[in-house]
């Protein structure tokens, strides 16, 4: 199979390709590169030169020591990372991120732990408030209280007062009405002691002095 | 003016031995597998309990990135346990990739066709074995003829499903990564070469001409940046892709 | 002198071959270059449309383009094959 290839393939003279056999060979098949002949020398001589000459290998076929090689560092490679590099590697990376992720529930925890802190102190400030505003309320509403039970003390005063003074008005008023109603009665019957030369009924003359006055009163 | 000799492909590729049967590409497979096993192991080494840094972080940037990107969007929870095989193949893929990039050494291991070659023929086993581990029989079935479909069409589709799932999908596998990166090794090559033509050719004239090709070499190479993380991801994500819908019919 | 007369005519041949091969590369790069545009303007698209689902989407488009892709490579390696 290689040595087709090769015979094909290449610009070589015939001659020598067909001149080497076997997988080893094709590495010492020779060019048209390599024909060239020494100046002065005999074209038989050629023929040897050319045996040495290496064309390189073929850009297709792959070659054997390329290939044992090659395929034996890629399957100890691969079993090598499959049993022992990788499981390594990945113990240490599922550890850290195991870790990470343990330092993340924890610092969730702590986080809710703080929220649930914080969610006291306001429920407690808020209770404290709540207390605050119901005492300065009851402090409001005792002083409320006072003034108005203050006010209505100085009123019932007032109005007492103004009750004493309306009824010391009033006596007065009486007091004076009746001094002037006498006074009248006095006069009236004078007149009419005077006019007539008799004292009249000093009854009837109260009364009628008495009826003027309230009638006068109300006019 | 002057003549650009292109070499073949094949000398482009030529890489004498170290020692018989060890090669270039073969320091550069070993190699990857070397320093992914020993990045690994000193990110496991490291102390795991605090935030990650420096190796550490990287590995398990990595990780994070194939069980994100690749194993959830394809297979879901149920594909978290294939984490370790896609990770190895990513890494080791990857670190075959980029050497065609770091000056000096500048061969990508994966533009050869053997390795390529046997990580899709390992996919290839890998998806075969598990649809035969979770549905026995019933994967050929479920593969080869899909639910659905009018009895007669099956003639058609029966030859074409078994194409596309037991032959062009690793071949695919295959040619996808082989191709892209022998792409690029090439590009790089043609556009070194014409810088070097260009100023050691000889013409004076022409040397201030070469910092044109130069400059493409560097955007190139930093395109081959790219190109090696894509391929790298998307055998991966092929992979997984592969394994998942082998695993689960459904999706 | 008969080695030359085989070089000359496998020089001729690759120069039949190396033409052809570019002409393969050529015609299997034409679906691949359209199908990629299309399938990555449709995702931006997409992605524009529905950022939050831009993940997904850009998983999707890089399988796409990986089975799109996959056409244009397999022409890379006829060329190979046939220029060599």
């Amino acid at each position: 199979m290689l040595t087709a290839v090769v015979t094909y393939g290449s610009n070589g003279p015939e001659v020598l390709l067909s001149a080497s056999e076997g997988e080893e060979g094709y590495s010492e098949y020779t060019y048209a590169d390599c024909s060239i002949i020494p100046e002065g020398k005999d074209p038989s001589e050629k023929i040897e030169s050319l045996g040495k000459c290496d064309p390189g290998p073929s850009p297709i076929m792959p070659e054997a020591k390329e290939l044992y090689w090659g395929a034996g560092a890629f399957i100890l490679f691969a079993l090598l990372m499959r049993f022992f590099l990788y499981p390594r590697l990945r113990r240490s990376m599922d550890a850290r991120y195991d870790s990470i992720r343990g330092a993340h529930a924890e610092a969730d925890q702590a986080r809710s732990e703080a929220e649930a802190e914080v969610a006291a102190y306001e429920a407690a400030l808020s209770e404290v408030k709540a207390e605050a505003a119901s005492r300065v309320d009851a402090a409001r509403a005792t002083l409320e209280q006072e003034r108005s039970e203050q006010l209505a003390e100085a009123n019932a005063r007032i109005s007492s007062a103004r009750d004493a003074a309306a009824a010391e008005a009033a006596a007065a008023h009486e007091a004076i009405r009746g001094d002037i109603g006498s006074a009248a009665a006095t006069v009236a019957a004078r007149t009419v002691e005077l006019a007539t030369g008799r004292a009249p009924d000093a009854g009837a003359v109260s009364a009628a002095v008495e009826g003027s006055m309230t009638s006068g009163a109300t006019r | 003016m002057f003549a650009l000799e292109f070499p073949p492909i094949n000398e482009i590729l030529r890489w004498s031995d170290v020692f018989p049967s060890f090669n270039k590409v073969a320091i550069i497979s070993v190699l990857a597998a070397v320093i992914a096993s020993v990045i690994f192991l000193i990110a496991g080494n490291a102390d795991g309990s605090k935030a990650p840094k420096g190796v550490r972080n990287l590995a398990e940037a990595i990780v994070e990135f194939i069980e994100n990107q690749i194993v959830m969007p394809t297979m879901g929870r149920d594909g978290l346990g294939w984490t370790p095989f896609l990770l190895s193949l990513f890494s080791f893929i990857y670190l075959c990739n980029v050497p065609g990039i770091i000056p000096v050494i500048q061969m990508p291991a994966t533009a050869r066709m053997a390795l390529p070659l046997f990580l899709s023929l390992l996919v290839w086993v890998v998806f075969i074995g598990v649809g035969f581990k979770h549905q026995g029989l019933g994967y050929l079935k479920n593969s080869l003829f899909p639910p659905g479909v009018p009895g007669p069409l099956y003639i058609l589709v029966t030859p074409i499903e078994f194409i596309s799932t037991f032959l062009v999908r690793p071949f695919s596998l295959t040619v996808r990564l082989f191709a892209n990166m022998l792409a690029g090794h090439i590009l790089l090559v043609t556009f070194a070469l014409l810088t070097k033509e260009l100023v050691q050719g000889g013409n004076i004239a022409l040397v201030p001409v070469g910092i044109l090709p130069f400059f493409m070499l560097v955007f190139l190479t930093a395109f081959e940046v790219l190109v090696a993380f894509l391929q790298a991801y998307i055998f991966t994500i092929l992979a997984a892709v592969y394994i998942g819908g082998a695993a689960h019919p459904e999706h | 002198m008969e080695a030359f007369t085989i070089l000359a005519q496998e020089a001729d041949k690759a120069a039949a071959a190396a033409s052809s091969a570019g002409f393969a590369y050529g015609l299997a790069a034409i679906g691949p270059g359209i199908g990629i545009g299309y399938l990555v303007g449709k995702s931006v698209e997409a992605m524009a449309r529905q950022p939050e689902a831009a993940g997904m989407v850009r998983t999707t488009m890089f399988l796409g383009i990986a089975f799109t892709e996959a056409l244009a490579l397999i022409g890379f390696v006829v060329f190979i094959l046939i220029g060599l």
